[in-house]
């Protein structure tokens, strides 16, 4: 085996060392002028309610088919959390907006900064809406009470317990806009999320419980929840023998406060790059259009909305001013809306 | 019969693909080692495979789901038995027998009887899911905020009771600091925050990974460094068990067979609380050791390595899992956390558990019993073949990879979130708890009393809401009197006097 002189093992490591360097840079060139390429590498997708519940699955069936799309993994996590899912909103909202970092949020999540969770408003969002289930009002199939009437009429006699997930959930609110609308009082029992206040509408803690009917159907179907009405304008066929009456036929003043829709969806930094958020756009929208998507929310009665960039916006922006104002007229918000610049809703609303 | 000839025809199915096998191998293995590492926890496991089993048709993904699932509730208990440091809450009790027969130099056995306990009481969770889940979870829905109450009130007394040298009251002090650790961070009922001392960080309370390794890691790594005759006895110890060879493995596997009195006991338990929604693998084990100790004739021995005491708390975390499988094929209602994992993975690929599950799905029950056998199966497989292994480490001295151990605690409560501000929690709480455990108060209740505060905590004040305020409803639930009766009972029998004129009797349970 032939020697080599040192100074040729100098030239060999100093040629290694600047093949390396030459490496490592254009490997960043790529990276950083790469995002024609988007995505180029997974996505992590940060869901800020808990694994299992319906802004999760939503996430998750519509993100699983992003992912088929884009050629691309999604890690879906859950970071839940703080106030109204502040913990993963901060998170996502610092890392780098490059449209790597997606949160799943839903409509709850609008009042974390009014409640204290942190110091920003959904604007720094770019949202794109998968849509949500409609609200329902239903008693234990055990109980005396048989429609709606029969509760209102009650409920002004005697201290009726309701259950709708935690304060200032879309359920809360769905409850203290159904109390204005029939004009009688009930009386709020938070629970740490929906599944618990349905099982304990099922136990008969408390008289009645408004969740979404996604989330009673199972309990619906086996006969533990008996449904008394939508708390929206249309009248829901459930099965065959079971049509879910509107709470509007009997109440018509519920139509000033009511409906007030669950807006469930994922959202990248509104800062994010527009060529980004266009490729985002377009797979969301082609995502929704699967079947298994379609069949999907068809199975769990949810209703498909679809909205992304302004119109997302601007939904998400009315259910802020309505939601903060709300609980900001409660008395139980940390900061005013008025401090986060917040505007009232319009008197139509 | 037309049934168990359908149940073999699914079973042949799922074996037949080589793929499948392979997938519920692999999970089982990656959930014995989230289970072992302090800070990856079953539920985390669960979350991270239902993404990455997303691709795959529903029987190979519950394959991998469920397999990770097993095997990580039984891997928790490596740790426990290995270094006395529970590798998830729900191997704590596993700790209290299973360290000292490791010291007394049958690791190995130990490894072996957890091995057999965890696979029976997973296959016991599983014959009560097929054949008696619609009757369990019309029970488990008994329960109201004042039975959880009770039950987290009845879960931090008995782990009180049941540890340390320093009696049932140094538990108890211990069990109401755990409680009050729980009330940091908002509360979930109204979001006042409570200690917070307007620090974000501490909003969403103190993080259970990060309080569970300072309570259990941090004090063991101090504990065996600090001990300089441990490493001449230990290893010695050691070899001799090595000596006896790495057999005492299977005998350990056989012996089970022996307690099975205990394991069908402590299975049964595992069951019935695994199917209360919320309450999970970490308070079983405690109310099966109790069971067991209560139930035995020399008590005393319990502690200080008696396989009884193993064997019951290791069956129980296991049958759990078949438990809590129960109100959420029923009912739609994940009876743990990682069964809440569990549910949404299920919705994803188009499985609806619930009452429709039957007409919908007519053969998933039978296809979900065929899947959680060939875990347990693998788990089976796997324990006893890592169990020879891992065995080995106990030949190495406990301080030579103490230092490796305090790595894994630092970067285990980093990991999950990857949160800086969990090290600065789990330090400064593992040298309190260092201090506390030479004060001879036992760390476990503490644990105990963080995990289940904030169920004890609102579940109370949810009630009292309910009620206006005052706690006579209680009496008038059936449920609700037992729990109480239970707790009383127990509370009693911790009082000298009293202990002393029933002494002549034996009090059962």
């Amino acid at each position: 085996m032939k020697h080599t002189s040192p100074y040729k093992q100098h030239l060999a490591s100093l040629a290694a060392f600047v093949g390396l360097a030459l490496g490592i840079l254009f490997f960043r060139h790529t990276v950083i002028d790469g995002a024609d390429e988007f995505p180029s590498r997974p996505i992590s997708h940060v869901v800020v309610w808990s694994a299992g519940g319906g802004t999760d699955i939503a996430n998750r069936v519509v993100s699983a088919e992003m992912a088929k799309l884009l050629g691309q993994t999604v890690n879906v996590t859950n970071r839940p959390g703080g106030v109204a899912g502040s913990l993963g909103m901060s998170y996502v909202s610092q890392r780098p907006a490059d449209g790597y970092t997606w949160v799943g949020i839903s409509e709850s999540c609008v009042t974390a900064g009014v409640m204290g969770g942190w110091q920003e408003r959904m604007d720094i969002w770019y949202p794109m809406i998968i849509g949500g289930s409609p609200s329902v009002i239903s008693v234990s199939s055990e109980s005396s009470i048989n429609s709606l009437t029969d509760l209102i009429a009650q409920a002004k006699q005697r201290t009726i317990n309701a259950a709708a997930g935690g304060s200032g959930s879309i359920h809360h609110l769905n409850l203290l806009a159904f109390e204005r609308g029939v004009d009688a009082p009930f009386k709020f029992v938070p629970f740490p999320g929906s599944a618990p206040a349905q099982i304990a509408a099922v136990t008969q803690e408390v008289h009645v419980v408004i969740t979404t009917l996604a989330e009673q159907q199972q309990l619906i179907s086996a006969g533990k929840l008996k449904p008394l009405a939508m708390l929206n304008e249309s009248e829901y066929a459930f099965s065959e023998n079971l049509i879910i009456p509107s709470a509007f036929v009997d109440f018509p003043s519920l139509s000033e406060h009511l409906p007030v829709f669950q807006s469930i969806g994922m959202a990248i930094s509104d800062d994010a790059p527009d060529e980004v958020k266009a490729l985002l756009s377009e797979a969301f929208t082609q995502a929704l259009q699967t079947p298994t998507v379609k069949t999907w929310a068809d199975n769990n009665y949810f209703s498909l909305s679809g909205r992304t960039g302004d119109a997302a916006k601007e939904e998400f922006a009315r259910l802020e001013s309505l939601f903060t104002w709300t609980l900001n007229d409660m008395g139980v918000t940390k900061i005013s809306p008025e401090a986060l610049a917040i505007a009232r809703p319009d008197a139509s609303e | 019969m037309e049934g168990f000839f359908q149940f073999s025809q699914i079973l042949w199915q799922l074996v037949s693909n080589p793929t499948n096998l392979l997938v519920v191998f692999v999970a089982s293995l990656l959930g014995i080692g989230f289970g072992a590492l302090p800070g990856l926890t079953a539920t985390l496991g669960v979350a991270l495979l239902t993404t990455l089993t997303y691709g795959f048709d529903v029987s190979t993904a519950l394959l991998a789901l469920l397999g990770l699932y097993v095997g990580a509730i039984y891997g928790g208990s490596y740790p426990s038995i290995l270094i006395n440091i529970p590798g998830t809450a729900a191997a704590a009790a596993s700790a209290l027998d299973g360290y000292p027969m490791s010291q007394r130099g049958e690791g190995a056995k130990a490894l072996g009887l957890i091995t057999s306990a965890s696979a029976i009481g997973t296959f016991i969770g599983l014959l009560m899911l097929v054949f008696i889940a619609p009757f369990i979870a019309s029970v488990a829905l008994q329960f109201t905020s004042f039975e959880f109450f009770l039950l987290a009130l009845f879960g931090i007394l008995i782990s009180g009771t049941l540890t340390g040298e320093g009696g049932a009251v140094k538990g108890w002090i211990m069990g109401m600091l755990g409680l009050f650790l729980a009330t940091i961070g908002r509360d979930s009922l109204q979001f006042f925050p409570r200690f917070t001392f307007d620090q974000p960080a501490l909003d969403s309370g103190l993080d259970i990974v990060a309080v569970l390794i300072g309570a259990y890691g941090i004090p063991q790594v101090i504990k065996v460094l600090s001990d300089t005759s441990e490493v001449k006895s230990k290893a010695s110890a050691s070899f001799d068990s090595m000596k006896q060879g790495f057999a005492s493995v299977y005998v350990g596997v056989l012996e089970a067979f022996k307690y099975i009195k205990h394991v069908v006991r402590s299975a049964l338990i595992g069951v019935g609380i695994g199917a209360v929604p919320g309450v999970g693998e970490d308070i079983a084990g405690w109310v099966s050791y109790s069971a067991a100790k209560k139930g035995s004739k020399n008590p005393e021995t319990f502690g200080k390595g008696n396989a009884e005491g193993l064997v019951s708390a290791e069956t129980a975390n296991n049958a759990c899992v078949g438990g809590a499988m129960i109100p959420l094929l029923t009912l739609g209602i994940p009876g743990s956390a990682p069964a809440a994992m569990l549910l949404g993975a299920l919705i994803l690929h188009g499985v609806n558990p619930g009452p429709t599950l039957t007409t919908e799905r007519p053969d998933f029950l039978l296809e979900i019993t065929a899947i959680m056998m060939l875990a347990t199966f693998a788990m089976f497989i796997n324990g006893t073949i890592l169990a020879q292994r891992v065995a080995k480490l106990l030949t190495v001295p406990a301080t030579l990879f103490m230092p490796l151990v305090a790595v894994l605690c630092v970067l285990g409560s980093y990991a999950l979130g990857l949160n800086v501000f969990n090290i600065y929690v789990m330090l400064p709480f593992g040298i309190l708890a260092y201090c506390l455990i030479e004060m001879k108060f036992p760390i476990s209740p503490l644990v105990i009393g963080f995990i289940l505060g904030p169920m004890a905590d609102e579940s109370l004040r949810r009630a009292l809401l309910v009620t206006e305020g005052s706690l006579f409803p209680l009496l008038q639930r059936p449920l609700a009197i037992v729990l109480l009766l239970i707790i009383v009972v127990m509370v009693l029998s911790q009082v000298p006097l009293i202990n002393r004129m029933f002494k002549k009797k034996k009090v059962v349970f």
